[in-house]
């Protein structure tokens, strides 16, 4: 029997109360910051470190797969996107299908970091923070997985190294296009803004620099996920999620000024991504030589790094023969958070992995 | 009144206005007109805060205070330090990969003590 409108009205009624109560609660919760997220939490171990660069293994799983994960985080933010709440992490997933999962965090960079290069990144850290996860697992070959601009750092060493031990390289968001770049790159591109402009007196590009090219995308969208969280308030789960989310994306780091000068002159203005080639560390470095399966993964409503600027990878990068694309629904995070990353993207692409690595016949503990 | 999609009538009135709202804000912020104001605005920026530093730098040497400045120049120079020893602790380790982690040869021999005269001559 269908219920009466009258007793419709009345559970609408009660359910309104208690999510007015519960609303109120989780307000004075947020305002009174007593409820900070745990960003970060899955265990983990560092395993090498230089710098401020860290490598963390995770643990906790059972290892099936004989090649394990590096992932090569971003310069410009903070890799806890890949590990946002437990339940809603890219690593914790990772793990959980047994992989045994690296992740390379390039930490608070600051003035003592203002003479990285590109080759830094590339040629001296990348090359024996894999040495380190081959130590650590006594694996002959990896995948290498880079997320945004580490896929650009995965993708020059792939193919800059004649030796580079690895069976995959992945890269997820990752750009190549810079001329596409949209609004982000717009003013470098043409020269109405400087690189110097943008350096201050320590070398280094500011955090909150960083953070301003990333706000002037969508200046006003702070005021719909504010919206969209009051009406959502009385949740936890989205409160949990909408205040992990919010911390990420004011959390940018600090970015060493001779990386920036590189990027902006060869990447942005020259665009020698697109070329197929680019000279790095006294060499050419030439992006068809990636010896290995390259999946490139892009989200096509992607608003950071368009797909315009990510498509390329698919007939740029590594041999013809051993490309693949795997295009995926979502934005930018669609790697790391909501609903679409833990149904359908990162199934997928864990489904991908599994099928190019070789599976142990006794699984180990992770 | 409810919405579509369990969305409450006025959320969809904000995310509209945001949008109308927002997508000239945007145009208007990725303008060349902007791009040159943000660049103008930044050089006049450090041009003013190079100017104030070096009056503030001026006054407090007058005291013999070290200015914002002079600890600058000191952690540059403490980031240089750390710099060279970090390359150098990686060549270290670059050789100790090549040759094989070999295990550290043994410390070498402490020289002897002097003898005193009286013991030499047995």
């Amino acid at each position: 029997m269908s219920p009466t409108s009258r007793d419709r009205q009345r559970s609408r009624l009660d359910r309104e109360v208690e999510r007015t109560l519960l609303r109120t609660r989780n307000g004075i919760r947020l305002v009174a910051g007593s409820s900070g997220p745990r960003v970060g939490a899955s265990p983990k171990d560092v395993v090498w470190q230089r710098g401020r660069a860290e490598l963390w293994r995770y643990h906790g799983g059972e290892v099936r797969y004989a090649q394990p994960i590096l992932i090569v985080f971003s310069l410009v933010s903070r890799s806890y996107i890949l590990d946002l709440r437990p339940g809603h992490s890219t690593v914790e997933f990772f793990v959980g299908q047994g992989f045994d999962v690296f992740l390379l965090d390039w930490g608070v960079p600051d003035e003592r970091d203002a003479e990285n290069s590109l080759e830094t990144y590339v040629d001296t850290y990348l090359p024996r923070a894999i040495d380190a996860v081959r130590r650590e697992t006594g694996c002959d070959e990896i995948t290498l997985a880079g997320y945004c601009l580490g896929g650009t750092i995965a993708t020059l060493y792939a193919s800059g190294h004649d030796d580079a031990p690895l069976r995959n390289l992945v890269l997820l968001a990752c750009p190549i296009d810079f001329g596409e770049m949209g609004a982000m790159v717009a003013g470098l591109l043409d020269g109405r803004v400087e690189v110097e402009d943008v350096i201050d007196e320590t070398g280094m590009i500011p955090a909150k620099t960083v953070y301003g090219g990333f706000f002037m995308q969508a200046p006003t969208v702070e005021v719909a996920r504010h919206a969209t969280l009051l009406d959502r308030l009385w949740s936890d789960e989205y409160v949990d999620g909408w205040q992990a989310m919010a911390q990420w994306s004011r959390d940018h780091v600090p970015f060493p000024g001779t990386a920036a000068r590189q990027i902006i002159d060869l990447f942005i203005r020259q665009n020698m991504l697109m070329s197929g080639s680019v000279r790095l560390g006294g060499r050419e470095i030439r992006l068809a030589e990636a010896r290995c399966d390259v999946l490139n993964a892009f989200a096509v409503k992607d608003n950071v790094v368009p797909m315009s600027a990510v498509e390329p990878n698919s007939r740029l990068v590594g041999d013809p023969d051993r490309r693949h694309e795997l295009r995926l629904g979502g934005g930018h995070v669609t790697f790391s958070t909501g609903r679409q990353a833990f149904q359908h993207t990162l199934p997928t692409l864990s489904d991908w992995i599994a099928a190019h690595s070789d599976e142990l016949e006794t699984p180990k503990e992770g | 009144m409810a919405a579509t999609n369990d969305r409450p009538a006025w959320l969809d009135a904000v995310l509209k206005l945001e949008r109308a709202i927002g997508s000239r804000v945007e145009s208007v912020v990725t303008s060349d007109e902007f791009f040159d104001f943000t660049a103008h605005a930044n050089r006049a920026r450090k041009r003013f805060s190079e100017t104030f530093e070096g009056l503030q730098e001026e006054c407090l040497h007058l005291f013999n205070v070290p200015a914002g400045t002079d600890v600058r120049r000191l952690r540059e120079q403490l980031s240089r330090v750390e710099r060279e020893l970090e390359a150098l602790t990686l060549s270290l380790a670059d050789q100790a990969h090549e040759t094989g982690d070999k295990p550290k040869a043994k410390p070498r021999p402490r020289p002897r003590p002097q003898t005193t005269s009286a013991d030499a001559d047995e």
